[in-house]
């Protein structure tokens, strides 16, 4: 005890050390600094290109009849409607299948499989799932509902558009019920309430803000996917909401457009990805409002 | 003795070290008044009476040093368990320590009177029942200052003998009364000293009946021992 | 309300060797107003064990304290007796938890009505999601059926017993998340009520707290010993000593010593129980 209070307060310094150290770190720290900043700026200029780019050629192709019209031969007056419907119909059919089954997925884990081996499985293949190059799942569907069912249709579109969709709500689901803490739960459980009806009345309530970002963010990700469309709904350059046969969407038809070598066709691609653009940038900017006003 | 073990506040603990050390110190003040009043009625010294007289104030001072220490305790601390007994017990202590002060100096007042009075008899008694008294009252803070219940049991039992001795004064003094009316001042002087030193002597087993709470954590229930008979004497004057 | 035959068992077969005489007099002396009765209970986390050969009795209509340090198994107790521990696999209790003549630590207890009859309020306040309104209603939807006016006479009694009616009566419909710390433990309080239960357990309900709201809660917690029967546990002795009637003292899994407050406050038997206390742990 006595020993210790015999040496002065305070780390013993050495002024020249000191100075020198400092000198070594702070050129550490600029460099840093600059690579930082070197790489943010790179980044920068080739989104700011696309965007300007984007902008510029598909204000420069809108017009009413992109929204009036559906696809037509090159030369004549077309539009877009077929597929913005198509996409529609697609996007909200797939993520009405998949959002329940991704809720209670996700609840499954959270709630009840909770270090279980196999709600580890389960988390793991979701995983997988969720980072799986969309080209597979679509070529997956090819497999199991267009070659036996002879023939493109909607609904595999919407199959495919489901199984990308599912992960990502379960993601979120598990996560926002993951952050809600265990002492709520107690609370319930304590009143004498049994366990299904904590999660449906009290912990879906308390994460619902979480999981409708996610719901948000998986359906401006199926709304830009292509791959997976490619093999299953095809595309269709006439106006049809019959599921059962090929079905247009936007991506496909930006991807079909976008290469052919007809000038008014390419300014409708312009058009179509400046559309999917604005879409996906409400959606996620209607994702963080959502979460920002439950905080 | 069964050893506690050190407090964790260490600032606490030296807080209750100092509360036993000033009631010690306090206790020891008054065992001197005690001695020096007995001695002064013995040598018939007025000079050492006067003194004890001054010193009272001394005692005083530190019961209400005492005291506030004590409550400053209680609010700061707010102590549980022996803490709080002991403080508790510090704050009854002192009380009875300055009580004994007071008997001191009264009979040191009346060793003053006692000086210019022609002697009575050899005040062996006296001796005897202040030594007996000044016994006790050591024990009864030895027993605190060491958290020793058992000693403080052995004082709380030991008063009998103070007032046998006390029994015997009262009979001697009776008796010099009848014998020749003028020896009715010192006499009755010589009394109020004897009374004087019992109740010093009650006061004691008072003390050691607080250690023994503050020490074990029971009152002791059961009557003292008394042997004060002198409430029922009756003076026959010789016939 | 406690079988005789209950009471006459559990008289001096009940207590640890360790007590010492002092303790087995103050057991059996609360022995005839049993209103849960703890015998020989064990608790596993896993191969840990938590509790060992507790004896225990919760008196009716009393406040029981437990105190003890962190991990001494005091929380573990409260949460036996509410069957919380079942929520978590690998945690296991032995032993007998008698209420109304029942083992409630028995398999096939309905766990639910269980917890419909001790209640328990957490170290945090844990207001639902929901109305100030809902809050309270939600416990009793889970155990009764009632009207409309039955239900709003029903949660201005809890919120009233719980001193909190006067501060969001012209507010029920607004969220309960927008009360304060104390109110909102005063809140979880009076949802705990509305269900009527018997027992009502404390963890630690004053930890989040400021110092005049933890008064508030400690002088409801007196208020309402009228017709529960209460266990608090907490880390705070002056707490213990200012709520509770029997304080119990925890240590290592083992109940050390129990005694009434004002006794174990001034002169514990165990000299553990006196090293606690004081501030003499090492």
């Amino acid at each position: 005890m006595s020993a210790t209070t015999m040496q002065p307060l305070g780390p013993v310094k050495d002024q020249a050390v000191a100075a020198a150290l400092g000198r070594r770190r702070k050129a550490t720290d600029r460099l840093v600094r600059l690579l930082s900043f070197a790489a943010t700026g790179i980044g920068l200029i080739f989104l700011a290109s696309i965007l300007v780019t984007l902008f510029f050629k598909g204000f420069g192709a809108m017009n009413p009849s992109v929204f009036t019209e559906v696809t037509k031969p090159p030369g004549s007056e077309g539009g877009l409607l077929n597929a913005i419907v198509g996409s529609l119909i697609q996007v909200a059919l797939a993520t009405a299948i998949g959002t329940p089954i991704g809720m209670l997925v996700g609840t499954f884990l959270a709630e009840y499989a909770k270090g279980s081996s196999f709600g580890n499985v389960v988390r793991f293949v979701s995983d997988i799932l969720l980072s799986a190059p969309s080209i597979l799942i679509g070529l997956f569907v090819y497999q199991l509902l267009v070659l036996p069912f002879g023939g493109f249709s909607g609904w595999a579109g919407v199959a495919a558009l489901t199984i990308i969709i599912i992960p990502i709500v379960v993601r979120t689901t598990e996560d926002m019920l993951t952050l809600i803490p265990n002492t709520l739960r107690e609370a319930v459980i304590g009143l004498g309430s049994p366990k299904w009806k904590m999660i449906v009345t009290i912990c879906w309530r308390s994460a619902i803000s979480g999981i409708i970002t996610g719901i948000l963010l998986g359906i401006a990700r199926i709304a830009g996917e292509t791959a997976p469309l490619l093999f299953t709904s095809l595309g269709n350059n006439a106006w049809t909401t019959d599921l059962t046969g090929p079905m247009p969407s936007l991506p496909i038809t930006i991807y079909s457009y976008a290469g052919s070598p007809f000038q008014d066709w390419i300014e409708l691609a312009w058009a179509g990805a400046l559309l999917i653009t604005l879409a996906v940038l409400l959606l996620n900017i209607l994702a963080r409002s959502v979460l920002g006003r439950s905080k | 003795m069964e050893q506690m073990a050190e407090h964790t506040v260490r600032a606490y603990a030296e807080e209750l070290r100092r509360l036993r050390e000033m009631v010690a110190r306090m206790g020891g003040l008054a065992e001197r008044q005690v001695a020096d009043a007995t001695t002064a009625l013995v040598r018939r010294d007025a000079e050492l009476a006067t003194e004890v007289m001054s010193r009272d104030a001394a005692i005083d001072a530190l019961e209400a040093e005492i005291e506030a220490f004590c409550i400053r305790l209680l609010a700061l601390r707010q102590p549980v368990g022996q803490d709080l007994r002991l403080i508790v017990a510090a704050m009854k202590i002192i009380h009875d320590i300055e009580r004994i002060g007071d008997y001191a100096r009264n009979a040191a007042k009346r060793a003053i009177v006692l000086a210019q009075q022609p002697a009575l008899g050899s005040l062996n008694g006296f001796q005897r029942m202040a030594r007996l008294v000044q016994e006790n009252l050591k024990g009864a803070m030895d027993a605190l200052v060491n958290d020793d219940a058992n000693r403080a049991d052995e004082v709380w039992a030991a008063d009998e003998p103070v007032d046998e001795v006390y029994n015997g004064i009262f009979r001697e003094m009776l008796t010099f009364m009848m014998e020749d009316p003028r020896n009715i001042t010192a006499a009755t002087h010589l009394l109020f000293v004897a009374k004087n030193l019992e109740r010093i002597g009650d006061h004691a087993t008072n003390i050691a009946e607080t250690v023994h709470y503050a020490v074990s954590g029971e009152t002791l229930a059961e009557e003292r021992p008394k042997a004060d008979s002198s409430a029922f004497a009756v003076a026959r004057p010789p016939s | 309300m406690t079988p005789p035959s209950d009471a006459e068992t559990t008289s001096g077969t009940t207590q640890n060797a360790s007590f010492g005489g002092m303790q087995a007099r103050s057991a059996v002396a609360l022995n005839e107003t049993a209103r849960v009765t703890v015998r020989n209970l064990d608790f596993y986390y896993g191969a840990n064990k938590a509790l060992k050969g507790i004896n225990f009795l919760l008196p009716e209509k009393q406040v029981t304290g437990m105190i003890g340090p962190s991990g001494c198994g005091k929380s573990t107790l409260l949460r036996v007796l509410n069957r919380m521990y079942s929520l978590y696999p690998g945690q296991r209790a032995e032993g007998e938890v008698l209420m109304d003549g029942e083992n409630i630590i028995a398999d096939g207890v309905d766990m639910n009505a269980l917890r419909a009859k001790i209640g328990m309020v957490f170290q945090k306040p844990t207001p639902f999601p929901m109305s100030i309104y809902d809050n309270i209603a939600f416990g009793i939807r889970l155990h009764e059926k009632l009207n409309k006016a039955q239900m709003d006479e029903r949660i201005e009694w809890a919120l009233s017993r719980a001193a909190i009616w006067g501060e969001v009566k012209d507010r029920l419909n607004s969220s309960a998340m927008g009360l304060s710390g104390g109110q909102q433990q005063r809140l979880c309080i009076a949802r705990t009520i509305a269900v009527r239960p018997e027992v009502i357990l404390f963890d630690e309900p004053t930890s989040a707290l400021d110092p005049i709201s933890t008064l508030k809660i400690e002088e409801l917690i007196d208020e309402l010993k009228r017709d529960f029967t209460i266990a608090i546990v907490t880390h705070n002795m002056q707490q213990a000593a200012r709520c509770a009637d029997q304080v119990a003292f925890f240590y290592l899994g083992e109940l050390i010593e129990v005694a009434p407050a004002g006794q174990l406050f001034t002169a514990p038997k165990h000299p553990k129980t006196q090293e606690y206390i004081t501030g003499r742990f090492g």
